[in-house]
């Protein structure tokens, strides 16, 4: 049902084979979280990127989902480094190849439209235009998707940081509540009587 | 994740038990439980780890996306085609899923309770033949089934209330309903100005400390994963453990059946299967029961074709895998000016049950409930589920997710599928599983009249939400059906050997010594949430099993 639609089966076009090994992922992301960084916009200390990918990725990522005001973005979630992480994994391996070489094109596209050193280097509204004719491409389409899960997954994960994709969307993050949940319950005054016949 | 967390009874690969069950889910689990405590040795079969409620997480990358629960995270290849007249393609569409390890799906599923109704037994007789469809009417009546529901609600834990169109029930509901949440409010705002009826939705949670176990935490993760308060009622929680302790029942894990063996008179002696370092081993019983949910009790059925049973064993009319049901849906969304938090709690509170019943002036066979609900977690909630006209990325997007995530609710219809004969599961000619297997091939196209069906309940949930208040309201596109959890009527019961597979105990009709009880056993859909139906066909079966093994009869 519609309920749980494998989205990212979908939106990667992952050759189901390379599931087989997916289990894997979760232990070895926790070894690697013994490694987080605190500082969020450092270039350097890459895993799986290299510091020119790191910086097409950290800002491809802030402009599809952007800090707007008081709401965090991308790069306060530290996307970049989640990103990082998952090359490795075999879940995202056929990602991280779609994603190397878009960030190279996307640096290409930079250099050539603009004079620019490279996709970072471009202004907001130079970095949106060169997205705008790109956004429906598998590249984009697969960065969007990890930029997505790198906001709201689980922080073990290395992304998510200080849990801000969650404040985002408003969800406090705890293992269980109590009623009332939202504003329309708790307008409505008793609850159920024990011992329903 | 394999360390068994009981002490249990084990028997030898050459001790004939008197039951081996393939299956430890919502079926085979009961199965396991009544058949051991009438005094039956019986020996299950589940091809998953034994997991623990402390080992569910809500982490969404690895139970959503990964889909570490499911068959689908093991399983390298399924094949799709929407007509028998296509090639199969292999892992298109959403596939066929499942949870493995014990407990089967009653771990991840949402755990809705509806019953059937009495009409739901014998729409055939009332509605007719529909052109394209094989509708039946049961081989049983809702007041046959009636006791079993009641047995469902008290030793499986289910908690509720009554409504105003429930049909009629032997016993209250053991436990009240769970907290309302602002969805149902809402729901039940909307139902109020349109002259419908919203009731508590009944759930098979612990709303209350019941059996040992906790009460509902509202932790907001039911749907696609297990409890790790084991307040959900699975298998897993609550006749699993009581199996193990009568001393006779035996769950042996990470164990693939593969084949139903019979011999020369015909008769199943017991099942083979790959134990977990991957051995061939097979396990002798008096009967052998299949609960493996209906995609892979159809898959062993015709993979234990023999020179007696040459397509597939029980297959003498043909129907094994055929006239599979998923259940339709359609939504429809609406934002509001204040947060519901949806993410907290079990998935729905109310339900609206006024269209239930097929009415014939709507011009297409079907009917269904509605519900409300957000059941999207964060990850799947900014992939794919704010509305069309809302950017998918930038500064808006940002501002859309912020906006859209705690104030958004979704109305959903919970649909009949009519069974056809071209929908079906059959063995890929092609690709194999990860046990060399034939892989599991789909066949399926929506009927004419679930779409109809879809279209007409989506516009009556588009007018309550906007009776509900909502400051914007967007309906899903409907699309084709193309893969599901819900795996229905592939082994149905039936009267007449012709054109059914099992009888009214289950039986199969060509092997006196097999029985087939899962969701492969149902004639017709129901209204979505099958278990309810799964786990009292099961009691049920079970009652009967136990008594042809009191009279030799099997």
């Amino acid at each position: 049902m519609i309920d749980n639609e494998p989205v990212l089966r979908r939106t990667f076009l992952i050759d189901a084979a390379r599931l087989a090994a997916g289990g894997l992922l979760a232990s070895e992301l926790q070894l690697l979280a013994g490694c987080a960084r605190d500082d969020g916009n450092r270039d350097v200390d890459f895993n799986m990127l290299t510091v020119a990918e790191g910086r097409a990725m950290r800002a491809l990522a802030a402009q599809i989902c952007p800090r707007n005001g008081d709401l965090p973005g991308a790069n306060d979630a530290g996307v970049v480094y989640f990103v990082d992480r998952v090359f490795g994994m075999p879940f995202f391996a056929d990602a991280a190849a779609l994603i190397r070489s878009g960030l190279a094109d996307l640096d290409a596209r930079a250099t050539i439209a603009g004079k620019h050193a490279d996709f970072a280097a471009a202004s907001d509204e130079e970095q949106i235009a060169i997205m705008r004719v790109i956004d429906k491409s598998p590249f984009f389409i697969a960065a969007r998707t990890l930029v997505v899960i790198g906001m709201f997954s689980d922080p073990k994960y290395g992304g998510n940081r200080g849990e801000v994709g969650w404040s985002l969307l408003g969800i406090e993050h705890r293992p269980s509540f109590t009623a009332p949940f939202g504003f329309y319950d708790a307008q409505v005054s008793a609850p159920a009587a024990p011992g329903a016949a | 994740m394999t360390e068994v967390p009981f002490r249990q009874r084990t028997y030898t690969q050459s001790d004939a038990v008197d039951f081996v069950i393939v299956g430890s889910g919502a079926a085979g689990g009961v199965l396991a439980k009544e058949l051991s405590t009438a005094g039956f040795n019986v020996v299950v079969l589940e091809q998953g780890p034994w997991r623990q409620s402390s080992q569910f997480t809500h982490d969404e990358l690895a139970v959503e996306q990964q889909h570490d629960l499911l068959n689908i995270s093991t399983e390298p290849f399924q094949t799709f085609r929407a007509t028998e007249t296509e090639t199969p393609r292999r892992n298109t569409g959403q596939n066929i899923r499942y949870l493995r390890g014990v407990g089967g799906s009653s771990v991840h599923f949402a755990a809705n309770y509806w019953r059937l109704r009495p009409s739901d037994f014998k729409e055939h007789s009332m509605v007719g033949s529909v052109a394209g469809a094989t509708l039946a009417d049961w081989p049983l009546s809702y007041e046959e089934l009636e006791p079993y529901y009641t047995k469902v609600d008290w030793e499986i834990g289910v908690s509720g209330a009554p409504g105003p169109f429930d049909p009629p029930r032997s016993r209250p509901y053991p436990m009240p309903p769970l907290p309302i949440k602002s969805s149902g409010v809402l729901l039940e705002r909307a139902a109020n100005k349109l002259g419908l009826h919203a009731q508590p939705a009944p759930f098979a949670i612990n709303s209350v400390p019941r059996d040992g176990r906790s009460s509902c935490q509202s932790c907001g993760r039911c749907t696609n994963y297990g409890c790790e308060f084991g307040a959900k009622s699975s298998t897993l929680v609550t006749v699993i453990p009581k199996a193990i302790a009568t001393g006779r029942c035996e769950i042996r894990t990470e164990c693939t059946a593969f084949r139903v063996e019979t011999n020369a008179k015909g008769r199943a002696t017991g099942v083979v299967y790959w134990d977990r370092d991957g051995k061939e081993r097979k396990q002798h019983a008096r009967a052998t029961i299949l609960a493996a949910n209906g995609a892979e009790t159809a898959r062993l059925l015709l993979l234990s074709a023999s020179p007696h049973f040459p397509h597939g064993l029980a297959n003498s009319s043909g129907m094994v895998g055929r006239n599979l049901m998923f259940n339709c849906y359609s939504h429809s969304f609406g934002l509001f000016e204040h947060p519901l938090n949806e993410f907290k709690g079990a998935v729905t509170g109310r339900i609206v049950l006024d269209y239930y019943e097929h009415d014939a002036t709507r011009g297409f066979y079907g009917g269904g409930g509605i519900d409300a609900r957000f059941p999207y977690n964060p990850i799947a909630f900014a992939l794919s589920m704010l509305p069309a006209d809302v950017p998918s990325w930038g500064r808006e997007y940002t501002r859309a997710l912020h906006e859209y995530f705690t104030h958004t609710v979704r109305f959903t219809s919970h649909l009949t599928s009519l069974p056809q004969l071209a929908n079906s599961i059959t063995l890929d000619a092609d690709y194999k599983d990860a046990h060399g297997r034939p892989a599991l091939s789909l066949t399926y196209s929506d009927h004419t009249d679930d779409r109809s069906a879809q279209l007409w309940f989506q516009r009556k949930m588009h007018d309550m939400m906007v009776a509900a208040g909502a400051r914007k309201v967007w309906d899903l596109p409907i699309v084709p059906s193309d893969g599901s959890v819900h795996l229905l009527g592939t082994a149905r019961m039936g009267n007449d050997p012709r054109h059914s597979v099992v009888d009214r105990y289950h039986r199969a009709h060509d092997v006196p010594n097999l029985f087939v009880c899962d969701g492969s056993s149902m004639v017709t859909s129901g209204r979505a949430q099958p278990t309810m139906t799964i786990q009292a066909l099961a009691f049920r079966a079970a009652d009967h099993i136990a008594r042809f093994a009191r009279a030799h009869e099997i």
